[in-house]
């Protein structure tokens, strides 16, 4: 018997060997594996056998069934291979089309991503502002050059008893004062991202533009928090060889005032061409001057804060090395500018 | 503003061995912002940018007394070396010459005058016209020199008069009245627009356009033998209008309007009169006026010791504190860890509260001392209803699409604005006069640029609307965030399609929002508010069961006569009972080939049942559409 299942087998596996098509595999299949098949068959004999032969058999008998099968499958997978065609895999893909979020938009994405990491909240206040929002609330004085209406626009409409004349925001600062009236109650970590405006126009300016603001409020902030939370955004936002440094300067809503510095990511702070001794300006920054959370609400005996903002098209500018020759470009809808990004 | 130092002239008042790039590095760091060094001849040049809070740095004098107090916590030894000068007295046998100066207390803070002979005008030396130019100055001559070498070393403006030239000897300061004409030295003539300073003679005649500019009229020449040296402290902010008015901005506009020292004026005059003496060989003929009508107060501030260091957040010494606050010039005194600190009357403006000394403190300490920590303390509430990651959510669909994001101007043209629109008071040109009320013409304007681009494109933007809320407008106007967009070269149904592809990621099934996609010159163009969408998308729907009984799927195509509209077609298909699912998938002339699903939740469809459902689609579109089955 054992001799007839091997002659059973191999004859099989000529079969198979032979086999041109699928078609031909299945019929082997039915022929050898099937409910009549010879190998089947050979299972139903098996109760003919000498007792103590039984156990031998049906390993034989599996063992060629298995062979048989694993044949047909490896015969079906090689004929499949030789039937395809050549490949060339040099052949370029057809590329569905390819959006562009507008490089403002991806910055303010990523800018939002690193505070909201540290508890700050995301918010946004009016463009079309209150004077007193813009200016007086953050401790200008009545006449004051920001006031001047060659740095402000002014919306045509009477001036509010209250608030004043209506201007289009120059800075996100003006959010300050809505946010500690919002919260009530410190802390406060807000960041507002919004369209600001200024009478100015040229290659490094748009009378549209974007700016980031911070503000954080609660008992015992420092400058040393202020340096920390800087920091932290340079190494996030700008990557971690970065440093920066914070210089004297002058607001009027922030008392003392910084102008922070980043090292250039041209030269790595060695000093070039482009900035002033391995140094490019940030933006301005400060400790929220006492009479500013007095107009907030805000009780400036027990709580200090500090305060930040920058504009998003010059941090873009910064970061990455993208020298636009003309910010105006950024607002331009030229399409062969802005599927560069 | 911007000034330049010279280097050898700031040695004068400033001993130190320090080198100008460390003492840039410094001075940038801990005070005035040096913007760079540069040599010039054998001299170097500071540019620095004065803030408005500090004129009292605007000057040599201002900026050694600065650095005297920083260099030292860099470890660099420096000594602020100025003293108040003493001119010699005018000789008593002459015969003295008379001046009537009238001012008021309302512009004028100080004047001080004194009439100098001259015996000759002529070239300044070389030394003082090196020093003016390394400053930005243009040499004249000696007499004119000197009140320009004056303020740039002192601080405070200074003026000369050809005493000769003013025939009534009178000088009367009053406010300008409007439409008066004044024409300045260098020969250009202005109009006035009123409540100018300005001096004039007691006959009506203006001379001067005092802390801007000086007058033809009065101006020194070859010719002069005797001057008025005259200097005067006004009224910052009616200097500045008067300045911004006329489009003059002079240097010493740009230091007065800023409020300098009335302090100053006294070394101011001393040091020009001497250098009158020295280099002009001038003799003093009349008596010296000073005229000085609010002489300001005394300030104190009183700040303990913990209020420095908890801003700063280091502990420093109170005897660092003290340190610095002498080397800046204030008288401090101590007493259980309060401070009492006289302010000097240079930094009278610019000094006012506690957190004034803070600054004071931590900038000369240096801030590259301190360590920086993140804040601790217990983090705010998140806004309940936050938009923002939303906004990202839609125009990264919109992008992943081939939506190619834009920002355009909220400031457009009259005819670009829309009805209501505000208008701004001082717009910078005609084309960004209003607040656009709708994104649609910048979007078709946009479009439009690129009418070069053969390709299809779509272009989206995000932004906000200006809708002014009332007539009376003493509301703030809404801000409406909308989304807009619009295809060019397109083929409608690949639009429509990105759009139902959208409101499908955003689980929005109200077909009336596809009626916004509108055909604008060619164009597509849709917009929606972006809070509806907000309100109405879902993150996540309900789940539902998968289907346990397979559908039978099969392709049937109809002609139609005539304008069919193929989307009631499809709509009355899938009401036929048991059909889950329709789709057109292929249109060739008239002829529009759907495939249908048919599924039953219960059972296997059988090939009896799908021929029912199938004989009762055929006659619904038939009856309805007058559609026939193309085999």
């Amino acid at each position: 018997m054992q001799e007839e299942i091997l002659n059973i087998k191999n004859q099989a596996v000529g079969r198979i060997m032979e086999a041109k098509t699928d078609v031909d595999l299945d019929q082997i299949q039915i022929e050898y594996l099937g409910r009549n098949g010879y190998l089947t068959q050979e299972i139903k004999n098996i109760s003919r056998l000498h007792k103590d032969d039984r156990k031998g058999a049906g390993i034989i008998i599996n063992e060629a069934k298995k062979i048989v099968l694993d044949m047909i499958v490896a015969r079906k997978n090689q004929l499949k291979d030789s039937s395809k065609e050549w490949f060339d895999k040099t052949i370029p893909g057809i590329k569905p089309s390819v959006g562009h979020l507008h490089l403002v938009t991806q910055a303010i994405a990523e800018i939002a991503d690193v505070f909201e990491k540290i508890g700050f909240v995301r918010v946004r206040y009016p463009e079309v502002e209150w004077d007193y929002f813009a200016f007086g609330a953050l401790n200008f004085p009545e006449v004051h050059p920001a006031r001047d209406d060659w740095e402000t626009f002014f919306v045509d409409v009477n001036p509010d008893k209250k608030y004043g004349p209506m201007v289009l925001t120059p800075h996100t600062s003006s959010g300050q004062v809505r946010e500690m009236k919002r919260v009530g109650k410190p802390p406060i970590r807000m960041v507002n991202i919004a369209k600001c405006y200024r009478r100015q126009s040229d290659i490094s300016h748009t009378q549209m533009f974007h700016q980031f603001e911070g503000l954080v409020i609660d008992e015992n902030i420092s400058v040393v928090n202020l340096k920390g939370t800087l920091d932290y955004f340079a190494r996030n936002f700008f990557g971690d060889t970065r440093k920066t440094r914070l210089r004297p300067y002058n607001f009027r809503f922030t008392e003392p005032s910084f102008e922070v510095d980043i090292t250039c990511d041209i030269c790595n702070g060695v000093g070039c061409r482009l900035c002033k001794a391995g140094w490019l300006e940030l933006g301005g920054a400060g400790m929220v001057h006492p009479n500013v959370l007095k107009a907030g609400g805000i009780d400036n005996k027990k709580y200090s804060g500090f305060a930040f903002g920058w504009g998003v098209e010059r941090a873009i500018m910064m970061k990455s090395g993208i020298n636009i020759p003309d910010l105006r470009l950024l607002y331009s809808p030229d399409l062969r500018f802005l599927i560069q990004f | 503003m911007d000034i330049k130092i010279s280097h050898n002239w700031l040695k004068d008042f400033l001993k130190t061995s320090a080198k100008p790039e460390k003492i840039a590095e410094c001075l940038a760091l801990s005070g005035p912002s040096v913007e760079r060094v540069h040599k010039i001849n054998d001299d170097y040049v500071y540019d620095i940018e004065i803030t408005t809070n500090r004129v009292d740095t605007a000057s040599i004098i201002g900026i050694a007394r600065e650095a005297s107090a920083i260099l030292p916590q860099y470890g660099i030894k420096a000594n602020f070396k100025f003293e108040i000068l003493n001119f010699k007295p005018n000789p008593k046998s002459q015969k003295l010459n008379k001046l009537f100066i009238k001012t008021n207390s309302r512009l004028n803070k100080r004047v001080m005058a004194v009439v100098i002979e001259i015996p000759k005008v002529e070239k300044s030396p070389t030394w003082m016209k090196d020093r003016l130019e390394a400053s930005g100055v243009r040499s004249l001559n000696n007499v004119i020199d000197i009140t320009n070498y004056v303020m740039l070393e002192i601080g405070h403006p200074t003026h000369v008069f050809d005493f000769d030239k003013i025939v009534t000897r009178k000088l009367i300061f009053r406010l300008s009245r409007h439409g008066e004409e004044l024409t300045t030295f260098d020969n250009k003539t202005y109009k006035l627009f009123g409540n100018d300073i300005v001096i004039e003679d007691g006959n009506g005649e203006i001379i001067d356009l005092p802390g801007i500019m000086g007058t033809k009229n009065s101006v020194v020449g070859p010719g002069t033998k005797k001057i008025i040296f005259f200097i005067d402290n006004n009224d910052p902010i009616l200097m500045r209008k008067t300045s911004l008015n006329l489009g003059i901005r002079t240097l010493a506009v740009q230091l007065n309007e800023k409020g300098v020292d009335p302090e100053l004026v006294a070394s101011a005059f001393a040091r020009g009169v001497e250098l009158y003496q020295n280099l002009c060989r001038g003799k003093i003929v009349s008596k010296i006026y000073d005229i000085y009508h609010n002489k300001p107060k005394i300030k104190i501030i009183h700040v303990s010791l913990d209020f420095i260091n908890s801003r700063i957040g280091v502990d420093i010494p109170a005897i660092k504190v003290k340190d610095i606050l002498t080397a800046l010039e204030f008288k401090v005194s101590l007493i259980r860890n309060t401070f009492s600190l006289t302010v000097p009357s240079f930094r009278l403006n610019d000094i006012d509260i506690p957190e004034d000394i803070v600054e004071e403190i931590a900038r000369i300490y240096g801030y590259h001392n301190l360590p920086s920590k993140l804040m601790k303390g217990a983090l705010p509430e998140k806004l309940t209803d936050s938009p923002f990651q939303f906004e990202q959510k839609i125009k990264n669909y919109l992008s992943g699409w081939g939506g190619i994001e834009v920002y355009n101007y909220s400031l457009v043209s009259k005819d670009m604005a829309g009805n209501g629109a505000l208008k701004l008071k001082n717009p910078l040109g005609s084309d960004s006069e209003y607040l656009r009320t709708s994104l649609k013409p910048s979007l078709i304007a946009a479009a439009k640029q690129n009418s070069g681009q053969k390709d299809a494109f779509h272009l989206f933007e995000m932004a906000n609307i200006y809708l002014s809320l009332d007539s009376a407008r003493d509301k703030l106007p809404e801000e409406k965030m909308v989304l807009a967009g619009i295809f060019a070269n397109q083929d409608y149904r690949l639009a429509k399609g990105i759009l139902e592809a959208f409101f499908e990621k955003l689980h929005i099934s109200d077909p009336k929002f596809l009626d916004n996609l509108i055909s604008v010159d060619g164009l597509y163009y849709y917009e929606f508010e972006v809070e509806k969408l907000r309100q109405m998308h879902k993150d996540f729907v309900a789940f539902k069961p998968i289907p346990t009984y397979p559908a039978q799927i099969e392709d049937i195509t109809f002609e139609f006569v005539g304008e069919t509209k193929i989307g009631q077609v499809l709509q009355s298909i899938e009401q036929v009972p048991w059909v889950n699912q329709v789709e057109l998938v292929d249109i060739f002339k008239n002829a529009y080939t759907f495939r249908i699903w048919y599924q039953h939740p219960k059972k296997t469809l059988t090939d009896k049942d799908v021929e029912k459902i199938r004989e009762k689609i055929i006659l619904t579109v038939k009856k309805k559409f007058g559609g026939l089955v193309n085999n």
